[in-house]
């Protein structure tokens, strides 16, 4: 393969409008469940057509079928007209139907330009044209205004960075049919409006793109079209500028959108931790309270430090200098046992590396924290251990057929609630939660908003990291705001607009994306 | 997620269960095949001799099962076992009390395992390489105590013990039990048996729920080195002899027989009571093949198949199941 910038983005073959693909009766069922309910649907070339729906509710069949991952069980795809089977992802990939997953799906250990033209390398005589690939890889992505070096490992990029590679990667392949699931789940704001670049020039080449995201305001914003799925079935689809978002969020759930930030307020108590000009890798004097009853809010962009600041505070990593007073007393936290024995409990960022023990069941995964206390010298206690979980399954309504179920086969809401769960037996007084939300659906969020508010009044404080500005907005009682591992604003619950601390944390509006490099 | 989902996972929480039972079975079915295609398998002597020679790979896969839990690997068991013959032939025949040496062996295999956890939790060493190099090195420092030759244990009673049997049967079969029924009850019904699981699914997501994940790898690799020094003992009382060169391949033989008793290589799958079976099906297979007739050089190749085709179809009811 010997391309150019020029012939990676050809014009539009397609006629603007005109249907691409139609889905009829499409449905997919498996053994005791109906994932996906007859859908009837056409897409348009060149339009940006929105999926919306819970976890659970057939984004993700959908999609599945669309590239060929999966048979669907019944039902007709036309593609420009005629049959397609889609019995195969390379099929689908040859007819120019592309896929960019929330979860990035390449090679960490190869270079950014290795990745862009895996499987479809430039080669000489069966020697890699690698000076080659680099140059064409930094000319696409120079092209597609991403401040990115082709040269370097994948895995040495952020996660939203790589996101981003992921996205210009489908471009490359003469992609007529595009599909983002959850792109911006881990990109910055300023990352994302580069991928939204990205997206709507495609939509002008007459690329077709369906876009599904739980973020609201981005459906909003780059949207044509959009389609609501509910338990498997196509509820509705609507023209962007004949709708909005009470009635999206209605017909996703029934539910009205007030009713999803729920925010109690209490009056904070006695200083649980306290941090004097804490300082570690990634982040430097940083000194902030948290009192009970207190939701203490740090916003930031991912690679601010706030990440660092926590997993610092709970001894993951060592301290450079400063002081942690707990209660009001000095202590030292050098591991994250020191951390779990004062009463911090912490829910990790990523579910898949931090947080959970996919392949063993649910029932472990909620009572690793407390085995301690449900064994006597050694032996546990089956009964304990058997009430402790189903406790919690039912407490927080984890959708799971048993506590024997490996975590693996949950919903991500469903994980993210093990993830919280197993601290609450633990009776820890401070919570820390690392994106709580982050790939959660609209009603699971705001059962974990409503947790929190039961966490406050008994008494514990929470620092909430969130890279979604409506969350921390709507639920801090204190906002700090992070830039460049340094705190640099603090507010009070709604004391500031959006448009202020946005400017705060993004500040310096030229700062190098891939500065860390 | 309805609730018709119900029965597919009830079938996939007693998988374990029936995983085993179809071990078992296949186990007697050998049984009786053999028992009908031979007139010695099923005599008393045979099937002692059988068990006996079950055994030992039995304990070491039961130790080498913790090891892969937790996601690693331990190549230096049949060593650490060929060491502990010469270090308890060399005590008893020093005159030590057999119970004495027996402890200090047992004691070796201790510290072999505890610098194991040394060389992948302090100095960061892949499992595969430091375990590949005690390997090695184990047998170089016995063949240097012993200048490269047997030493004979001169002590009867020591010897008997492999040779006799109690209640009928064979009390290397009784040390099966004695080691089987502890690692149960420590595997699946203690907080650390726990702590194997969840170091192997995932170290980080343990680690951060408080789990000391150092202390956890040291457990294993040292409960492995004190299961192939037990073994060691036992050898050294059936042969009546220290050879560092003995259990030539024993590790590869535990291993297998811990894959083919459902233990993922992957880490955080696995069981006693699989291991045990699959050194059993391993042993009925040598021991029939050598009844049958069967060339010595096939039993390898059918060690192979069997573990290709029972890792493959395990492989497919867990994929299937999901």
């Amino acid at each position: 393969m010997t391309s150019t910038a020029q012939d990676l983005h050809p014009a539009p073959v397609l006629e603007p409008g005109r249907t691409i693909l139609e889905l009829r009766g499409l449905e997919k069922k498996y053994p005791g469940t109906h994932a996906l309910k007859p859908v009837t649907l056409a897409f348009k070339s060149g339009e940006i057509h929105a999926i919306v729906g819970e976890n659970g509710a057939g984004k993700s069949t959908l999609i599945k079928l669309l590239t060929g991952v999966m048979p669907r069980t019944s039902g007709e795809v036309i593609w420009e007209g005629n049959p397609a089977a889609l019995a195969t992802p390379h099929e689908a990939m040859a007819l120019g139907i592309n896929a960019v997953h929330q979860e990035v799906v390449l090679c960490r250990h190869l270079t950014v330009a290795a990745n862009m033209f895996l499987g479809e390398e430039n080669s000489r005589f069966g020697i890699l044209q690698q000076r080659v690939m680099v140059k064409e890889a930094q000319k696409i992505i120079d092209d597609l205004g991403f401040d990115l070096p082709a040269h370097v490992m994948l895995g040495d990029l952020t996660i939203g960075q790589q996101q981003l590679i992921a996205a210009a990667r489908a471009t490359v392949r003469g992609t007529k049919f595009l599909i983002f699931d959850e792109p911006t789940a881990y990109l910055t704001r300023k990352e994302a409006d580069q991928l939204f670049t990205l997206i709507r020039r495609l939509k002008s080449e007459g690329v077709t793109i369906i876009y599904i995201s739980h973020r609201m305001e981005e459906v909003f914003e780059l949207a044509d079209r959009v389609s609501v799925l509910r338990d498997g079935t196509l509820v509705g689809t609507r023209n962007i500028a004949e709708t909005n978002d009470a009635e999206l969020v209605k017909l996703m759930i029934n539910r009205s959108i007030e009713q999803v930030y729920h925010k109690e307020h209490f009056t904070p108590g006695a200083a649980i931790v306290e941090t004097r000009n804490l300082s570690g890798k990634g982040f430097e004097n940083v000194s902030m309270t948290v009192r009970a009853g207190e939701i203490v809010g740090l916003y930031g962009l991912i690679g601010a430090g706030r990440s660092e600041f926590v997993t610092t505070l709970y001894g993951r990593h060592r301290k450079s200098a400063g002081q942690i007073l707990w209660e009001g007393k000095p202590v030292q936290v050098n591991s994250e046992h020191d951390a779990i024995r004062l009463g911090m409990a912490l829910a990790p960022e990523s579910r898949r590396d931090q947080g959970l023990c996919l392949n063993l069941p649910v029932g472990l995964n909620l009572n690793l924290p407390i085995y301690k206390r449900i064994s006597k010298n050694l032996l546990i206690s089956g009964a304990q251990e058997k009430a402790q979980a189903d406790r919690q399954i039912a407490d927080l309504r984890i959708k799971t057929p048993t506590r024997h179920a490996l975590a693996s086969s949950l919903s991500g809401g469903n994980q993210q609630k093990i993830v919280i769960g197993k601290w609450l037996a633990h009776g820890a007084k401070l919570f820390i939660f690392d994106e709580p939300t982050v790939g959660v659906d609209v009603g699971t969020k705001a059962e974990i908003y409503r947790l929190f508010g039961a966490l406050l009044s008994k008494g514990a404080g929470i620092i909430l990291i969130s890279s979604y500005l409506p969350e921390v907005y709507e639920l801090a009682d204190t906002l700090h705001v992070f830039r460049r591992g340094k705190l640099v604003a603090t507010h009070g619950f709604r004391t500031a607009d959006h448009e202020e601390i946005l400017t705060q944390a993004l500040a310096e509006k030229q700062e190098k994306l891939g500065g860390k490099i | 997620m309805s609730t018709e989902a119900i029965p597919a996972e009830k079938s996939k929480r007693n998988y374990n269960a029936l995983f085993g039972l179809t071990l078992l079975a296949l186990l007697v079915l050998l049984w009786v095949i053999l028992s009908l295609s031979t007139s010695s398998f099923a005599s008393a002597n045979n099937i002692s001799n059988l068990l006996r020679q079950g055994s030992m790979i039995a304990i070491l896969a039961v130790g080498q099962t913790f090891v892969i839990i937790t996601g690693g690997i331990d190549l230096s068991v049949g060593a650490v076992v060929g060491f502990a013959t010469v270090i308890a032939a060399m005590l008893i025949n020093a005159g030590i009390p057999v119970f004495l040496a027996i402890a200090i062996t047992l004691l070796v295999g201790v510290a072999i395992g505890l610098f194991h956890g040394f060389g992948i939790v302090k100095m960061g060493l892949p499992p595969f390489i430091i375990t590949l190099a005690t390997l090695t090195s184990l047998r170089g420092i016995g063949l240097l105590m012993t200048n490269g030759n047997s030493i004979s244990i001169n002590n009867d009673a020591f010897q008997e013990f492999s040779r006799n049997s109690f209640l009928g049967v064979p009390n290397l079969f009784w040390m099966v039990i004695l080691v089987g029924i502890p690692a149960y009850i420590f595997l699946h019904h203690s907080r650390w048996g726990r702590y194997l699981f969840s170091v192997g699914s995932n170290a980080e997501a343990s680690r951060l729920s408080g789990v000391n994940v150092q202390r956890t790898i040291y457990m294993a690799y040292t409960l492995s080195g004190l299961c192939a020094a037990f073994v060691g003992v036992l050898l050294a009382s059936r042969i009546g002899i220290g050879n560092p060169t003995q259990a030539e391949g024993w590790e590869l033989q535990a291993i297998a027989s811990s894959v083919i008793g459902g233990t993922s290589l992957f880490g955080a799958v696995g069981s006693v009571h699989g291991p045990l079976l699959g050194a059993f099906i391993l042993a009925t297979i040598n021991n029939g093949a050598n009844l049958l007739n069967v060339n010595a050089f096939w039993q390898r190749i059918i060690t192979g198949v069997l573990i290709i085709v029972i890792v493959y179809f395990d492989g497919l009811r867990r994929r299937g199941g999901k």
